[in-house]
């Protein structure tokens, strides 16, 4: 990178909300019609997960049924899997579009109220609710949610109610992490 | 055009993997776009701040919801080849309320995390390795709370259906829900977030026909047009290309031959999807190790996407010849048969005939590696010499737990779809 003692320049303001929809309503249409599928996330980390638990403890991973669902039968190998390698775009469009608009900034998004290490924690912890809510649900926000709620698929759309009643129900709890 | 194109086998695994990869990007993008790398811009939803979360997603939702409707109802795309996500209702709202409440505390969900630590916020990387955490410990106590996740199993099963309501009434009401609901959230953040409507917001100060008004009327539009256009799935009704079919109708390569199949199954190949046509009574009295139930008359009940390799067996050879020409008139393009059906699979397979005993050798050799492969499916190598006045005994299915040698392709195959 180039000299820090210039100031970056301004990031520029995000999308309108409507447009942002529309973008990725169309990326996830055109997914319906390519592939027959959705959007996900959550999964491909999974597949990472149990692909790494099985290359370090073997026994342990062919020994869990949840592990086991991830790592196929072994004529494949389990990475070459296509959420893995969208989720793998996922950063990249990340980047992309940051770089573009001049936010990227190593960084931490947090109310002026919590300290640096209360908001990691809670980012952590909340991070591991997540990934304990979203293998029990079969999905998160956007296996689940976006492309479920697109598909009018009836556990998605139990689901998505209870992902706002459940972030609602606590928002004031955590008022001081935010605002 | 046939979509959703990967089932229709119009490119395989490798090119699903860049598809997935540019999906990825643009998925990336506009979340990157929308502000989601963002955690406080996040949870200013549910204080009513900033209400984008529900505005990006319900637009995504409603966009591609009634694209879908358009092709599917135009014949372009087969909605009912579209993943759809098996409902287990309670564990989806107990899944539902954990992850709800891990946005709140962490300010991200998986997706928007990604796009947080790709362009450098801290804490979007602390929240994937906090994600990661769960999984492990979610794997390690899944054995204990494997029945509750697998309870209240509805199957694959829409809205439409468990209301009983039109497709397309429910496209056009969750369209009026959504902009319903996006006038709402413009007047809450007005009220209670004191934050004054701008030019590309539904309630903006001006008598205008704004570009946002504009798309909102065009949804509505769409919305109500499909209200009235009946089912989007695919009727009963096939078209095919006869004179392709004709061709291939006459060329050998789309029949197996019974030592062929064995040789698969042995070598444990779950590249095709072995069918029975045959009715489930004789099905369950004998049936080819690793093979699915599908009675003729159920085949056309898309049991398996369109570009997986099928072979069809029957008793004989009619029924699984008008297996073969229903399924390609289904799209199913890589159809196979075997050879002589059931009755071919015996004499070859199961009860291979031993050579006169002054045959060449070459044909002991083949007759000792047929009863081996006899012996592997419980059948009995047939001597000459001997006389067999009855038929055969066929070998005894094993119960389907303890799976007869071969493979079980089906099951083993890795999750594909859903998350």
């Amino acid at each position: 990178m180039s000299a820090s003692t210039e100031t970056p320049p301004p990031a520029k303001p995000h999308m309108n909300p409507y447009w942002a929809g529309f973008g990725l309503g169309l990326v996830l249409l055109s997914a319906f019609v390519v592939m027959g599928r959705g959007l996900g996330a959550s999964g491909a980390f999974t597949t990472a997960l149990a692909t790494t638990v099985h290359a370090v403890a073997p026994a342990h991973a062919e020994g869990n049924a949840f592990y086991r669902e991830y790592l196929g039968d072994g004529t494949t190998n389990p990475l070459k899997d296509w959420l893995v390698f969208e989720v793998l775009g996922v950063f990249v469009g990340g980047f992309l579009s940051g770089a573009l608009a001049n936010r990227l900034r190593l960084t931490i998004e947090k109310g002026p109220r919590i300290s640096t290490l209360g908001r990691l924690v809670l980012a952590f912890l909340g991070g591991a609710l997540m990934g304990i809510g979203a293998k029990l649900a079969l999905g998160c926000t956007s296996g689940q949610a976006l492309t479920g709620g697109a598909l009018l698929n009836v556990g998605s759309w139990a689901f998505m109610l209870c992902v706002f009643g459940g972030a609602y129900g606590l928002a004031w709890f955590l008022r001081r992490e935010w605002l | 055009m046939m979509a959703p194109f990967f089932k229709y086998g119009l490119f395989g695994d490798e090119v699903s993997l860049i598809v997935a990869f540019v999906t990825g990007i643009g998925f990336g993008f506009f979340l990157e776009r929308a502000g989601f790398g963002n955690a406080r811009l996040l949870a200013a939803q549910f204080y009513f701040r900033d209400l984008r979360v529900l505005k990006v997603m319900f637009t995504a939702i409603v966009t591609a919801m009634v694209g879908l409707f358009v092709l599917a109802r135009i014949g372009l795309v087969d909605l009912s080849l579209v993943y759809l996500t098996p409902t287990f209702l309670v564990p989806q709202i107990v899944g539902g309320l954990i992850l709800g409440a891990g946005f709140i505390v962490g300010g991200y969900c998986p997706g928007t995390s990604c796009v947080s630590a790709a362009i450098g916020r801290v804490d979007g990387m602390v929240f994937l390795a906090g994600m990661i955490g769960g999984l492990v410990g979610f794997a390690e106590i899944y054995p204990h709370i494997a029945a509750f996740a697998h309870s209240t199993p509805m199957g694959q099963l829409t809205l439409a259906q468990l209301f009983h309501i039109p497709y397309g009434v429910l496209v056009f009401a969750v369209v009026v829900m959504a902009l319903g609901a996006f006038v709402a959230a413009e007047w809450a953040e007005m009220k209670i977030g004191g934050k004054q409507p701008d030019a590309g917001s539904l309630l903006a100060p001006t008598a205008r026909l704004t570009p946002v008004r504009r798309f909102a009327v065009a949804l509505l539009a769409i919305g109500l047009v499909a209200a009235f256009a009946g089912n989007p799935y695919r009727g009963p009704f096939a078209r095919i290309d006869a004179r392709q079919l004709a061709l291939d109708a006459g060329s050998p390569a789309d029949q197996v031959a019974a030592g062929q199949l064995a040789d698969w199954l042995i070598a444990g190949r779950n590249d095709f999807l072995l069918v029975d046509v045959r009715d489930a009574a004789a099905f369950a009295q004998y049936h080819i190790p690793a093979a699915l139930n599908v009675p003729l008359a159920n085949l056309a009940a898309d049991f398996a996407s369109r570009n997986e390799r099928i072979v069809v067996y029957g008793e004989g050879g009619t029924a699984a010849a008008q297996a073969w020409m229903l399924l390609r008139s289904l799209g199913y393009p890589a159809v196979h048969l075997l050879a002589g059906g059931l009755e071919e699979w015996k004499a070859t397979v199961l009860f291979p005939k031993a050579p006169a005993a002054d045959a060449p050798p070459i044909e002991q050799i083949e007759f000792a590696r047929r009863s081996a492969m006899a012996k592997y499916f419980g059948g009995t190598p047939q001597c000459t010499g001997a006389s067999a006045p009855t038929a055969p005994e066929l070998p005894k299915l094993l119960p389907p737990p303890a799976a007869a040698p071969g493979a079980t392709p089906v099951a083993q195959r890795k999750k594909k779809e859903g998350c």
